[in-house]
């Protein structure tokens, strides 16, 4: 490398170098309360170092002075902070490379220096991991730039120094910090998602870590680093933020699909990891948004969401997405995806808070025309069943939504209307009426017989307690004029919400005055005048005084 | 070749006779003789006429448009008759009227004033100046005579004022009268002869053709002039003797009208249906039994008392119901028979409103306009229209802060019955403050406030303690230390002030009190402050509720019923405040209900018709109880006891209606599986399993007895075990009753084979855990709702049939087939919307109108322009002919002096 190229940079990093260590400087003044005379020394120290080679023992006298021998818990930041000014001088200047035309007691001097630096090193890990959270933030500041010098000056070393080396070491404690949220996002705001190079490092490196198994903790740290990163770059993405200079320079960094690999090799190393419940859960929710774009062969991910899937509940439910997705781009075969659909159909289903988003993907799944009529008369009984025993909320959805079924499957309109014109079968039905030949046990959707079936749970629910969700039953036994309903109007209704839509939030003049009984009862709570109608009381509320003592 | 048309005239003049052999003098003078030869003038011009019309072709204009052929219009012939216009003719005529009008105005343009003269005969060229003056004498006579009004009977004295005179001296006194005015022949008197004035000059020519005839007529009989004025003498004679007559006629009616008025105050009293009264006849008798008016007028007092006194009786007379003929009193059958009919009409229009049938008559005007009302809003909120909207359902935004409209289906039935409100027919006229009125008005109250009565039954007797409120049948007679009066609170605290030393017990009696006391008809802001008190009595039964030492329900029962009394009088106050109740229920505890919240709802199951298909204060009630039975919480028994009395209050509600409710269902199969001795091992039904964090299953002993529930276990058993396994038990029992009254009740439902098998399963769980170790009337109770509920699931199962829904009329593709017109005329706009139609219709009328007046103006200024520049050139010659005469006259001075200077220059020549 020639001398005056060298120089030119390591002017200009000095510079730079000046300005970072702005900020550190004053954290240290803030931080420390050390006297004036060890600032003077150290200063001084590192003036001589500046000056000649033969302080270069001040280097040792300054890593002593650091005091991480025992523990880290008290480190002297000023120390570290020009400790690292040195070594970036140094290493700018090429005093840790060793060239084979060097003369001996050069080499040994880099040598020494060497290992002056990796000292050094390790004392910056141990205070990463060690710590208090701000001495922790200004290691991680000193950490990077020693990569950023590392990388830049030593040729051959780049490659080392992320994957094995002080990067890893940093990794590993971020990791590690548990529950030190500061340390985390100080790290993931700063570097991983400013600079594109660090960011690829990290995925390789959480590759790394999740490959063998971890504990749940640890797991859910990297899930949420992982989310924490940018979204997937775009094909004709440019990566121009890099960390260290030379990163341009390097083919695997500036690629798109390397960048892709890396992530995804990342995320399969944590789904396939042991994984909690909640973190499944947690997994199936992002899937769509967060994870599936940073695989550039999703298809991995069909052992996840097969598995995910086949769990049953709540989880079978948010693998749904992810696997519709997988069916309809990557030409996935679930062979049994609706008979697994039909078994999802639970009566948990209806009251629970996914309910919506269950509705909305069945929307889409048993679009389809092609569907054969039994399958969907096999998901209306089944849906009409679960309606019996819904909330408000949950009919609202089923009734609009059988129709669109049964206006795209004509066939179906048999469970609404069937007229018997046997002679036989009609003087049977009258004389025993019939069962309902429909098997809710049967797990197959296309063997239930439900198409011989007929809806009697909606036409029940005509008559159900609240006015609009017994004018939206009888909307099957009108007239089907309408086209289609749109579901997404009919989703989303609460209890909260349907009572708040009737009492409102606050007073207002009554458009009506409601009708009040006409009968002001002898009675409510107690026996009174019961004598007058002979000791039998059949007034209204007789059903709760007669269950319910009220003294 | 056609001849010429010299030829052609002369033919044409021959063929009509006008030309013909000369006749022989002979034939002319029998001619003259016998009158034909005007006869044939006549003929000859009229011949001469046509003859002149026909050779003449720019006289008659042809159609100005193209006839169409006759087998595609209608109105073809017709066309014809326009197309023989006349313009010169139309042209003659307007510029005729034109000359009437607008040349007149013109002419009278920047003049003031200007005397009409429209004296007798002026404009009359037949007549001579004297045969005018003559005339002119004799109309002003007359005019003079007839000039009498109908019921002037002082004679001609007031008459003197209005003659004319000229120097003083009466016009009748000359004898050249030239200045009378025309209105002649007119028999209205003096006050009227303007108008009539007015009304001759429209037809000013007509009438001086008919007065000149009457002259003709009166040179032709020389004796009527005589006659004439007898026949005014006569009349004038004719006219008093009416007038007397009149005003004799008119004395005879005041006389009668003055009887009649002696008899009205007795009238007044048989009218008002009241024993007259007592009082004596006043002295100054005469004058009270005249006529107010009248009676004013003589005692010279202020007229505006008397007036208002007539006023009011006058409005006493209009407003009086009490003129009608008494109805018979009724025997009690009859009554017991109305009042079955009332009850009747009441049932029937609660099962219309809870099959949510539709409004008749007046309430659909207010439907329409909510529903419009809705559209808008509709329509401002977003343009894609909702389909759930259309069945009411309406997603809450806070940020709009309105309650959404009801949806369509929703809004049956506030039909509001006469009955349920109060009557406002009581409210009395308050004219007369008589104290009759006030009694009367409380006579004609209707049946619901006898039911009030019960309540309110020392109404008009504070101290009438021996009749005591019905709820304190076991309060002492501490009502002596009761005050009588109690201001009417403004808010709760208030009424917790006033009833701070009251004993509980008497709190009905204060309640009463203040009710009576406050009573609308004895202050017109009674009905605000009742409203408020109505209001804060519901939030009192929600505070003792609420209250630690538990208070007596009689007390409870007794306030609730009076909220339900007051609730018929101010539906919307109360309404109200049970809606703020819920609303607080919903906002602060919708899953863990207050014995106080149970309270209150137990109140509005009384209060409100909850069977409604749709109510503003049962619906929300309903759904606050079914979300507290779908999702309340289900930890320990005394939510289990919450939860069995919600189920009771649901099932009660559905008492009428019998309408399904999911979350009952749900809620007691899940809490029997939670209370049975053992965990089921597979899932019993569709109903979602919810257990406690802790489970409160039965700990199954013979000894243990099963007892009815109290309401305060909702708060909680004891802490003994022993007692906690009662309740357990009692729970079970109460909620498999539940059961069985359920199945009762949705007997009917087409599922109900789904329904209940799921319930059959749990029953026949619960048997099975319990081994048979069950306390008997435990074991009685399971038993016999599971026959009963095999008994309906055989009955459901053979009247089971597929469903028929669809037995519509199928729909009727639509067709484009255009309407047939029997009589089609392409003229006419057969335009379906009448509205276009008219508005069409009024265009085209504009714009006719305005082309016409258009053209009218065009031809106005045309006809100006014209005048304008006759006149300047009238102006013109004037001028020139002025110049020229001057001129004239110049050159012949000039010419005179230049012959004079020549002959004298001659002369001076001559001399020389």
């Amino acid at each position: 490398m020639p001398a005056p190229t060298v120089g030119a940079t390591s002017s200009k990093k000095r510079k730079s170098l000046k300005e970072s260590v702005v900020p550190s400087s004053k954290r240290r003044v803030v931080a420390e309360d050390d006297s004036a005379d060890v600032m003077a020394e150290v200063s001084r120290l590192e003036e001589q170092i500046a000056e000649s080679r033969k302080y270069y023992n001040n280097i040792a006298k300054l890593i002593s002075m650091l005091n991480v021998d025992k523990n880290a818990v008290n480190p002297n930041l000023a120390v570290a902070v020009s400790l690292c000014r040195v070594f970036s001088r140094l290493i700018a200047g090429g005093d840790l490379t060793e060239t084979n035309r060097a003369a001996e007691n050069e080499k040994i001097i880099a040598a020494w220096l060497k290992e002056r630096c990796r000292e050094y090193q390790k004392a910056l890990s141990a205070i990463l991991r060690e710590s208090d959270t701000s001495a922790k933030l200004t290691a991680l500041t000193l950490c990077m730039r020693m990569i950023n010098e590392r990388a830049t000056h030593m040729p051959g070393e780049d490659t080392q120094v992320w994957l094995s080396g002080l990067f890893k070491n940093i990794i590993e404690a971020v990791v590690e910090a548990g529950d030190d949220e500061t340390l985390r996002s100080e790290f993931i705001e700063k570097f991983a998602k400013a600079y594109e190079d660090v960011r690829y490092y990290t995925f390789v490196q959480i590759a790394d870590i999740a490959q063998t198994e971890r504990s749940t903790e640890t797991l859910s740290i990297l899930i949420s680093m992982l989310s924490a990163c940018d979204a997937a770059p775009s094909p004709e993405h440019e990566f121009k933020t890099f960390y260290v200079k030379s990163s341009k320079k390097n083919k695997k960094l500036v690629s798109v699909n390397s960048h892709k690999k890396r992530a995804q090799d990342a995320w399969l190393a944590v789904l396939q990891n042991n994984i909690s419940e909640s973190q499944r859960k947690t997994l199936l929710r992002i899937m769509v948004h967060n994870i599936e774009p940073w695989f550039s062969r999703p298809e991995l991910l069909m052992d996840f969401l097969t598995d995910s899937y086949n769990v049953g509940g709540a989880t079978s439910l948010l693998a749904l997405s992810g696997l519709f997705y997988l069916i309809q781009e990557k030409n996935l075969d679930y062979p049994q995806f609706y008979q697994k659909l039909y078994s999802l159909l639970d009566p948990d289903l209806l009251h629970s808070k996914h309910r919506s988003r269950f509705f909305r993907l069945m929307n889409t799944f048993l679009a389809s025309t092609h569907l054969p009529a039994a399958l969907i008369a096999s998901f209306m009984k089944r849906l009409a069943r679960l309606a019996l025993t819904a909330p408000p909320a949950a009919i609202v959805v089923i009734v609009p939504f059988i129709y669109n079924l049964l206006k795209t499957h004509p066939t179906c309109t048999l469970m609404l209307h069937r007229v018997v014109r046997d002679e036989e079968t009609k003087a049977e039905l009258e004389a025993e009426g019939m069962d309902d030949p429909f098997d809710a046990e049967e797990p197959d959707p296309t063997r239930t017989n439900a198409i011989g079936s007929s809806l009697w749970e909606i036409h029940s629910l005509q008559h159900h307690y609240h006015p609009n969700v017994a004018a939206i039953a009888r909307i099957i036994s009108e007239q089907f004029t309408k086209q289609f309903y749109n579901l997404e109007d009919f989703l989303d209704y609460t209890y909260q919400g349907m009572v708040q839509a009737e009492l409102g939030t606050e007073e207002k003049p009554m458009k009506r005055i409601p009708v009040i009984e006409y009968h002001i009862p002898k009675r409510i709570f107690t026996n009174r005048l019961l004598e007058e109608d002979g000791g039998v009381d059949t007034a209204p509320g007789s059903l709760v005084r007669g269950l319910w003592d009220f003294p | 070749m056609p001849p010429s048309q010299l030829k052609q005239l002369k033919a044409s003049l021959r063929e009509s006779g006008v030309l013909g052999p000369q006749q022989s003098k002979k034939q002319k003078r029998q001619n003259a003789k016998s009158g034909a030869t005007a006869q044939n003038r006549i003929q000859r011009n009229a011949a001469l006429q046509s003859i002149r019309e026909r050779f003449n072709p720019f006289e008659i204009k042809a159609g100005g448009t193209r006839t169409k052929f006759d087998v595609t219009t209608r109105d073809g012939n017709s066309s014809t008759a326009a197309s023989r216009a006349r313009p010169g003719v139309t042209k003659s005529l307007g510029e005729e009227k034109r000359r009437q009008t607008l040349l007149r105005e013109m002419e009278k343009r920047n003049k003031v004033g200007g005397i009409l003269d429209r004296r007798f005969g002026e404009d009359d060229p037949t007549m001579t100046p004297e045969e005018r003056v003559a005339e002119r004498y004799a109309r002003a006579s007359q005019r003079k005579m007839r000039k009498e009004s109908m019921f002037n009977l002082e004679g001609d004295d007031e008459e003197e004022e209005f003659t004319l005179t000229h120097k003083g001296q009466s016009l009748n006194d000359v004898n050249q009268e030239d200045f009378q005015e025309g209105d002649l022949g007119e028999l209205e008197d003096a006050s009227d002869s303007e108008a009539a004035r007015k009304r001759k000059r429209v037809f000013t020519d007509d009438g001086e053709m008919e007065d000149i005839e009457d002259l003709e007529e009166g040179e032709d009989q020389p004796e009527r002039k005589k006659s004439k004025q007898e026949v005014m003498k006569e009349v004038i004679a004719k006219s008093k003797l009416y007038k007397y007559e009149r005003q004799k006629a008119k004395e005879d009616d005041d006389d009668l009208r003055e009887e009649l008025d002696k008899g009205l105050p007795d009238l007044f009293d048989m009218l008002r249906g009241v024993k007259p009264p007592p009082k004596p006849e006043p002295p100054k008798s005469d004058l009270a039994s005249m006529n107010p008016d009248r009676a004013a007028l003589l005692e010279g007092t202020a007229k505006g008392d008397t007036e208002k006194e007539y006023d009011q009786r006058l409005k006493q007379l209009t407003f009086d119901q009490r003129s009608k003929p008494t109805d018979r009193t009724k025997t009690e059958e009859e009554k017991a028979a109305e009042e079955a009919e009332r009850l009747k009409k009441l049932e029937e229009e609660r099962v219309r409103r809870m099959r949510g049938e539709e409004i008749s008559g007046s309430e659909e005007g207010e439907e329409d306009e909510e529903d419009e009302e809705e559209g808008s809003e509709m329509s401002e909120d977003e343009s894609i229209p909702d389909d759930a909207k259309a069945f009411g359902l309406h997603h809450f935004s806070d940020q709009t802060n309105t309650r959404p409209e009801l949806g369509v289906e929703d809004e049956d039935d506030f039909i509001i019955d006469d009955d349920l409100v109060e009557t406002r027919s009581d409210v009395s006229l308050s004219i007369g403050d008589s104290d009759e009125e006030v009694v009367s008005g409380e006579e004609s109250e209707d049946e619901n406030d006898e039911e009030e009565d019960e309540l309110m039954n020392s109404l008009n007797f504070p101290g009438d303690n021996a009749r005591k409120a019905p709820a304190g049948a076991d309060a002492p007679e501490a009502d002596e230390a009761l005050a009588y009066t109690y201001a009417c609170p403004k808010d709760h605290e208030e009424f917790l002030q006033i009833i701070k030393d009251v004993p509980m017990q008497d709190l009905p009696v204060v309640v009463q009190r203040i009710r009576a006391l406050h009573h609308h008809r004895l202050h017109p802001d009674n009905k605000t402050k009742l409203g408020r008190f109505s209001r804060i009595l519901i939030q009192h039964v929600a505070y003792m509720a609420g209250q630690p030492e538990h208070p007596p329900f009689a007390i409870l029962e007794n306030i609730l019923r009076h909220v339900h009394s007051l609730a018929k009088s101010h539906p919307e106050s109360v309404s109200q405040e049970f809606k703020a109740r819920l609303r607080e229920i919903a906002a602060d505890r919708a899953l863990s209900l207050q014995p106080s919240d149970l309270v209150i709802l137990t109140g509005i199951a009384t209060t409100f018709p909850t069977s409604d298909h749709f109510h503003a204060i049962a619906t929300p009630a309903h759904l606050c109880l079914s979300r507290y039975l779908g999702q309340g919480a289900v930890n320990t028994l005394a939510d289990f006891a919450t939860g069995a009395y919600a189920a009771s209050l649901v099932l009660q509600y559905q008492a009428a209606s019998k309408r399904y409710m999911p979350e009952f269902i749900n809620y007691v199969l899940n809490a029997l599986c939670n209370l049975a001795p053992e965990e089921p091992k597979s899932s019993l039904g569709r109903f979602p399993s919810r257990s406690p964090e802790e489970p409160l299953r039965l700990k199954i002993s013979k000894s243990m007895k099963s007892r009815k529930l109290q309401f305060w276990d909702v708060t909680g058993p004891e802490s003994s075990p022993k007692a906690e396994e009662e309740l357990k038990l009692s729970l079970i029992n109460t909620f498999v009753s539940l059961l069985s009254t359920a199945s009762d009740m949705w007997s009917d439902k087409s599922a109900f084979l789904e329904i209940f098998e799921q319930a059959q399963n749990v029953l026949r769980f619960l048997s099975k855990s319990c081994k048979g170790k069950l306390p008997s009337t435990v074991q009685d109770t399971l038993q016999s709702t599971l026959d009963k509920l095999d008994g309906h699931t055989s009955k459901a199962r053979l009247s089971r049939r597929p469903l028929l829904l669809h037995d519509h009329r199928p729909l009727a593709i639509k067709t484009a087939i255009p309407k047939f017109e029997d009589t089609f005329n392409p003229d006419k706009h057969y335009d379906p919307n009448r509205e276009r139609a008219e508005a069409n219709r009024l265009k085209a009328e504009y714009k006719r109108e305005r082309k016409g007046a258009m053209r009218e103006l065009r031809k106005d200024a045309n006809f100006i322009a014209r005048e304008k520049l006759r006149e300047k050139k009238e102006r013109d010659t004037e001028y020139e002919k002025k110049y020229k005469r001057l001129v004239a006259e110049v050159q012949n001075e000039e010419g005179r002096e230049a012959n004079a200077y020549e002959k004298e220059r001659r002369l001076r020549r001559g001399k020389h």
